[in-house]
C-alpha cells in the first residue's frame, strides 16, 4: 500500500513538474540573469524602444476601433477590417522586441507585444500563435484582451474548439465588467457561433482540386480579383506588379499599384497575360469589378479622392478596350464605396456593391434595371434574404440566370467573410448556402467567379505554394465522393442457370451545373469572310419578347450570349447595308451545359439576295401568321423602310408531305398572308411579290424531320434595287 | 455457353416428360418390335446416346404409324441434337395423333423454347394449360417466359400457380422470389427464398439469390450468412465467394472483402470481376494508382467490364488524368453502365 501511494505521488510530481517549469514566467530583474549584466543591460533597452514603439501603434490601432466602432456600429468582423492599423509603428517595434525576446523569452507581456504585432500582420503566421500561446502560459492576466485575440487566432487557424473555450473566458471577462459593451459582447457571440459553423462545415469538406493557373498568370506579386467570360476561354484580374502603368507604389502599404490583366487559353492553356492598355491602366489603382459574360464590357474599381471609391465600365471595340466611363449616378455616390459588378446573363440588370448609408449594415448588394433609354436605372438594395446587417461583398451572377454567388460576413460564415450561394426561384432569393470547407476557411473569402458549365470556379488566395502573395485558383467541384461500382453475379433463376450480371449504380451525384447554353461564334460577310461588327438581337420567342441587344466585336466579328436552358429562343443579326439573318433555337433543358456554335454570314443587299426568314411561324396546315412571328415581321418592315428603293419577292415553301396541289396552295397562301400583313404596316403593294413554290425547291432531305423542318419555310428575294 | 446451358436445362425438363416406356410380351410381332425399339430409344435417350435414340425411335414409326409418344420422344432427341425442324415435325405429329395430351403441348413448348421461339413457346404453354390448368410446369415456364420479358407481376401470378400445384415446388419458389426481388419487393423475394431452402437445403445457388436479396435489403450480416451457407454446400461456389466479397464490402469491412476477392482470384485467376472488386477496394482506401491498375487488369481479362471502365474513370480523375477519366466513363455508358452519364456531365465539358 505504502509503496503504491509513493508511486502515485512520483508520478504527480512528474507530471506537474514540467509545466510548473514552462510555466513560470522570468520578470526583467538582473538577479534572474546572473553573469549577463551588459546582455541584460542591451536586451532591456531593445525592450524600451520596442514597446515604446508599440504602444504608439497599439494607441493608433485602439483609436481606429473606437472611429470603426462609432461609424459601423459593430466591432470589426475580419482582421482586414483593421486594415493594418498602427502597422508602421508595428514593424519598427518588431526588431528591438525580437532582440528583447531572444534573451528573455519567458516574459509575458513581451510575448503579448510580439503576438499582438503580429496578429496585425499576418494573424495566420505562426509566430502570432506562438506568441500569444507563450504570453496565456506565463502571465494569463497581462492584458484583458489576451483571451480575445488568442481566441481570434485559434480561430483563424481552424482550431474551433480552442478559440470557442477562449472566446468564452473572454465573455465572462466582458460581462463582469462594470460597464459591459454591448457591441463586444455580440461580437464574441458571432464569433463563437462562427466556430461552431467551421466546425460543422469543417466536418464535411467539400470534394474540391484546387489548382494554381499557373506562371502565366500568377507572379511573385499580387495577383487577385479574377473574372472570367462564360466560356472561361478568357480570364481578367487585378495584379501590382513592377511593370505596373507608370512603375509607381502606393505608399499606404508600398505595394505597385493596381493594373488589370487579361490572358485567354489557346488549347485549353493560358497564354501569357498582358497587361491592359492606357485607356484602361492609369498610374493609380484600376481594378477589375466584374466582366460581362461575353467578355465585352469590362468594370472598373478606381477609388479617386473625390469619388471615394467608384465603377466604371469600358467596352472592347475592336482589339481594345475603350476608355472607361465613369458609372451613373445610380450606382456611384460621392460620399460612399462602390465595388464589385456582374451583369445578368442578359445584360439587362447590373448587381453591384455599394456601403450606402440606405443599405442594411456595411456593405450590401444592389441591382439595377437598364431603362429604356439604354441607361442604369435607381438601383434597389435586393433585401434582407441576401444583405445582412453585416458587410455583403464580390457578387457574381451565373450566367443560367438564376443563380447568385456573393460574400458574406453574416449568414452562417465561418469566419470573416464566406461565400454563398443563393437561388431566385419565383421571383425570391432562397436561403443563402454556405459553399462550404475548403472553399471557404476563417479568413475572408471574397470575390469568387464560377464558369458557365457551374463545375468550376475561380477565386484569389495567398495560401502556401503558389508564386508569391495573393494568385490566382482553380477549383473543380467534385461533388460527393463517387462511390465504386462492384462486379456481383446471381442465378437468379432456377433452371436457367443463367448468371445475371447485378450492376448496381451507387448514388447519384449531386450536380452543381446549372442548366446553361452558351451560344457563340462569328458574324462575317458572306462574300469576302471578314469579320463584321453586327448588331445581335436575342428573342424569347414563347413571351414574343427582345431580351437582349448586343454587338459582336469589330475586329474578331465574335460573339458570346449565354442563355438559360429549356426555352425557344429567336436571334436576328442585323447590320446596315445587308441582309439580316435570323435563327431559331429550341433549347431543351436536359443537358446541364452546351456549347453552340453559330457562325452567321450576312449578305449584302443587292438584287438576287435571298434570306431565309427562320422566325416565322404559321399554325399548323394554315396560313394564319402566329404571333410569335411579330419580331421578324417588324424586321422585316424596318429593313423595307430604310431601303426604299428594294422590292422583295415573298416566297413560301412546304415540304414534300401531302399532294403537290396542295402543298402549292398552302405555301401560295402563306406568301400571300406575309405580303398582306406588311401591305397593312404601310409597305407599298407594287415593292411586293408573293409567290408559292410548294414542295418543288427543297433545301435539305425530306427523309427526316429536321430535314422537312428546314424545307419548310418562307424566303425573300430581292428583285430590284 | 448460354444457349448450352438452356439447352441442358430443357432436356432436363423434356426427359422429366418423356413418354413411360411400354411393356414388352415377346418379339415375334412386328409391333412387339416395334415397342420394344421404342423402349430402346427411351434407354439411349436416357443415357443421353441421342442419334441412337433417333435411330430406334424411326424404327419404331416405322410400323407403329400412329405411336404418337415414339413421335414425342424422337422430338427430345431432335432437339438435342439441335435439329429444330425435326423436332417440330414430329412434336407435331404427336399432337395430331393425340391432341387432347397436355404433355405434347408442353413439350412443344420447350422445344420451342429451346430454339428461342417465345411467341410459339408461350402459344404451346397456353394450349397446354387450356387442357390442363394445373400443369406445373406449364405454369411454371410461363412465369419464366414472363420473367424474361421483365412483365415480374404477372410472371408472379404463374408461378404462384405452379406452387399452388406443388407447393414444395422449389424451383418455382426461387424464381418467384426473383421476380418479387425485381419489383423491389425484398421482404417478399426473402421469405420465398427462405421457404425454398427451408424444402430442400442444399440448393447453394437459392442460398446465394437470398444472399444478394438480404444485400439489396442493406442487411449485410445476414447476406454474408446466406453466401457462407452456399460456400459451405459448394465450396468452390465462386461467385458467391465473390458476393460476399461485395457484402463485406458493404459492410465496411475491407479487409474481410479483400480476402474473399483474392480467394476468388487464388481458384480462378482470370476473374476479371474480381479484379475490379479489388479496385474498388482500393478506390475506398484512396489509393488510385492501385486503383487504376487493378480495373486496368480487370479490362485487359474482360474489355466488356462496364464497371471496371467505370473505377478506372474515379482512379483517373483522382490522379487528375482528365481526358482518360471521361473516355473511360464513356466507354462504360457505352457498356451499360448509365452511372457514368452523371460523371460525364458534371466532369467532360
Amino acid at each position: 500500500m505504502q509503496l503504491k501511494m509513493k508511486k502515485l505521488i512520483t508520478l504527480f510530481l512528474i507530471a506537474i513538474i514540467p509545466s510548473f517549469i514552462i510555466s513560470q514566467e522570468v520578470t526583467w530583474d538582473k538577479d534572474n540573469f546572473p553573469g549577463k549584466k551588459e546582455e541584460f543591460k542591451n536586451a532591456r533597452k531593445q525592450l524600451d524602444i520596442g514597446t515604446e514603439f508599440y504602444s504608439q501603434g497599439r494607441g493608433e490601432f485602439d483609436d481606429f476601433k473606437k472611429a470603426y466602432l462609432s461609424t459601423n456600429k459593430m466591432m470589426p468582423m475580419s482582421h482586414h477590417d483593421y486594415r493594418m492599423s498602427g502597422i508602421t509603428n508595428f514593424r519598427d517595434a518588431l526588431a528591438p522586441l525580437n532582440t528583447a525576446y531572444a534573451f528573455n523569452p519567458k516574459d509575458g507581456r513581451l510575448n503579448y507585444m510580439l503576438g499582438f504585432i503580429w496578429w496585425v500582420s499576418d494573424p495566420a503566421n505562426p509566430q502570432t500563435l506562438k506568441h500569444l500561446e507563450a504570453a496565456n502560459q506565463l502571465h494569463p492576466n497581462v492584458e484583458n484582451d489576451l483571451n480575445y485575440w488568442l481566441a481570434w487566432t485559434y480561430h483563424l487557424n481552424s482550431k474551433w474548439d480552442e478559440a470557442i473555450t477562449k472566446y468564452k473566458e473572454h465573455l465572462t471577462f466582458l460581462s463582469q465588467k462594470a460597464k459591459s459593451n454591448a457591441l463586444e459582447i455580440e461580437d464574441v457571440n458571432k464569433k463563437i457561433d462562427e466556430c461552431n459553423n467551421g466546425k460543422k462545415l469543417s466536418a464535411t469538406p467539400e470534394r474540391v482540386f484546387v489548382d494554381n493557373l499557373g506562371p502565366n498568370i500568377n507572379t511573385s506579386f499580387p495577383e487577385y480579383g479574377p473574372a472570367i467570360t462564360a466560356d472561361e476561354e478568357t480570364i481578367m484580374y487585378t495584379a501590382r506588379r513592377d511593370n505596373t502603368t507608370g512603375g509607381k507604389k502606393d505608399e499606404g502599404d508600398n505595394k505597385y499599384f493596381e493594373d488589370v490583366y487579361v490572358s485567354t487559353k489557346l488549347n485549353g492553356k493560358w497564354q501569357p497575360a498582358k497587361l491592359l492598355s492606357k485607356n484602361v491602366n492609369t498610374e493609380s489603382h484600376d481594378a477589375v469589378a466584374g466582366l460581362s459574360p461575353d467578355g465585352s464590357k469590362l468594370y472598373i474599381y478606381r477609388d479617386l479622392s473625390s469619388d471615394n471609391g467608384d465603377l466604371y465600365e469600358t467596352v472592347l471595340f475592336g482589339a481594345d478596350w475603350e476608355p472607361p466611363v465613369h458609372m451613373n449616378k445610380n450606382i456611384n455616390t460621392k460620399k460612399y464605396h462602390e465595388n464589385t459588378v456582374s451583369l445578368s446573363f442578359d445584360s439587362r440588370q447590373l448587381y453591384f456593391v455599394s456601403n450606402k448609408e440606405s443599405g442594411l449594415g456595411g456593405s450590401d448588394i444592389y441591382v439595377c434595371e437598364l431603362d429604356p433609354k439604354g441607361e442604369w436605372g435607381v438601383s434597389k438594395n435586393i433585401g434582407p434574404d441576401i444583405n445582412t446587417k453585416y458587410s455583403e461583398d464580390g457578387v457574381f451572377m451565373h450566367p443560367d440566370g438564376v443563380t447568385m454567388y456573393f460574400s458574406s460576413k453574416g449568414h452562417n460564415t465561418m469566419g470573416g467573410y464566406d461565400i454563398f450561394k443563393s437561388t431566385l426561384v419565383n421571383g425570391k432569393w432562397g436561403k443563402p448556402e454556405n459553399l462550404g470547407y475548403p472553399i471557404n476557411g476563417p479568413d475572408d473569402d471574397v470575390f469568387f467567379v464560377v464558369s458557365g458549365s457551374g463545375n468550376r470556379g475561380y477565386f484569389a488566395s495567398a495560401k502556401t505554394g503558389g508564386y508569391g502573395d495573393q494568385d490566382i485558383y482553380k477549383i473543380t467541384f467534385l461533388g460527393p465522393e463517387k462511390q465504386p461500382l462492384l462486379n456481383t453475379q446471381d442465378q437468379l433463376l432456377a433452371l436457367a442457370a443463367n448468371p445475371v450480371s447485378n450492376l448496381k449504380t451507387e448514388n447519384a451525384v449531386e450536380i452543381k451545373a446549372a442548366k446553361v447554353t452558351i451560344l457563340k461564334g462569328v458574324i462575317t460577310d458572306a462574300k469576302t469572310n471578314q469579320p463584321l461588327e453586327a448588331s445581335i438581337e436575342l428573342v424569347d420567342n414563347d413571351k414574343n419578347q427582345v431580351i437582349a441587344t448586343f454587338k459582336s466585336n469589330s475586329s474578331s466579328g465574335k460573339y458570346l450570349v449565354t442563355l438559360p436552358s429549356g426555352k425557344n429562343y429567336g436571334i436576328a443579326v442585323k447590320r446596315d447595308g445587308y441582309l439580316f439573318h435570323s435563327e431559331n433555337f429550341n433549347l431543351p433543358d436536359n443537358a446541364d451545359f452546351q456549347e453552340y456554335n453559330k457562325d452567321v454570314a450576312l449578305k449584302k443587299i443587292e438584287v438576287g439576295s435571298t434570306i431565309v426568314l427562320k422566325n416565322i411561324f404559321f399554325d399548323f396546315d394554315k396560313a394564319t401568321i402566329r404571333p410569335e412571328s411579330a419580331n421578324e415581321l417588324e424586321r422585316l418592315i424596318k429593313l423595307l423602310n430604310e431601303n426604299p428603293t428594294i422590292k422583295i419577292e415573298l416566297g413560301s415553301h412546304t415540304d414534300s408531305k401531302g399532294s403537290d396541289d396542295y402543298n402549292m396552295k398552302l405555301s401560295d397562301s402563306r406568301s400571300k398572308s406575309v405580303v398582306d400583313y406588311l401591305i397593312g404596316k404601310g409597305i407599298a403593294a407594287a415593292r411586293l411579290t408573293a409567290k408559292g413554290y410548294g414542295e418543288t425547291k427543297p433545301i435539305d432531305t425530306n427523309e427526316t424531320d429536321a430535314g422537312r423542318q428546314n424545307n419548310r419555310r418562307t424566303e425573300f428575294k430581292i428583285t430590284e434595287k | 455457353m448460354k444457349n448450352f446451358l438452356f439447352l441442358l436445362t430443357v432436356v432436363f425438363t423434356l426427359t422429366l416428360s418423356a413418354q413411360d416406356t411400354v411393356k414388352v410380351a415377346a418379339l415375334t410381332d412386328p409391333n412387339l418390335q416395334a415397342e420394344q425399339d421404342y423402349n430402346n430409344g427411351l434407354a439411349a435417350l436416357n443415357k443421353k446416346e441421342y442419334a441412337v435414340a433417333v435411330d430406334f425411335f424411326t424404327k419404331c414409326v416405322t410400323v407403329k404409324t400412329t405411336f404418337d409418344k415414339a413421335f414425342s420422344n424422337r422430338a427430345i432427341a431432335y432437339v438435342q441434337l439441335k435439329n429444330s425442324e425435326a423436332a417440330i415435325a414430329d412434336i407435331n405429329t404427336a399432337l395430331k395423333l393425340n391432341p387432347i395430351n397436355a404433355d405434347n403441348y408442353f413439350n412443344k413448348a420447350l422445344i420451342y423454347y429451346a430454339f428461342n421461339k417465345k411467341d410459339s413457346t408461350t402459344s404451346s404453354l397456353d394450349q397446354c394449360l387450356k387442357i390442363k390448368a394445373d400443369h406445373q410446369e406449364a405454369n411454371y415456364y410461363k412465369g419464366l417466359i414472363l420473367f424474361e420479358d421483365a412483365d415480374y407481376k404477372e410472371a408472379i401470378l404463374y408461378y404462384s400457380k405452379a406452387i399452388d400445384a406443388n407447393p414444395n415446388y422449389v424451383f418455382a419458389i426461387n424464381d418467384r422470389a426473383a421476380a418479387k426481388r425485381e419489383m423491389k419487393d425484398y421482404a417478399g423475394a426473402i421469405a420465398d427464398y427462405n421457404k425454398a431452402v427451408s424444402i430442400d437445403d442444399k440448393q447453394f445457388f437459392i442460398y446465394n439469390n437470398l444472399g444478394s436479396t438480404y444485400r439489396l435489403n442493406k442487411e449485410f450480416p445476414k447476406a454474408i450468412e446466406a453466401y457462407s451457407k452456399a460456400l459451405q454446400i459448394k465450396p468452390d461456389y465462386l461467385l458467391a465467394l465473390n458476393n460476399r466479397g461485395a457484402a463485406n464490402f458493404d459492410n465496411n469491412n475491407l479487409k474481410a472483402a479483400s480476402a474473399d476477392f483474392e480467394s476468388v482470384l487464388s481458384k480462378d485467376p482470370k476473374n476479371s470481376g474480381a479484379y475490379n472488386n479489388l479496385a474498388s477496394i482500393a478506390l475506398k482506401n484512396k489509393d488510385y494508382k492501385k486503383a487504376k491498375d487493378l480495373s486496368t487488369k480487370a479490362i485487359d481479362l474482360d474489355a466488356k467490364n462496364g464497371a471496371a471502365f467505370y473505377n478506372r474513370g474515379i482512379a483517373k480523375q483522382m490522379l487528375r488524368e482528365e481526358e482518360g477519366c471521361c473516355t473511360d466513363w464513356k466507354k462504360a455508358l457505352e457498356l451499360g453502365v448509365t452511372g457514368a452519364k452523371l460523371f460525364i456531365n458534371s466532369t467532360c465539358n
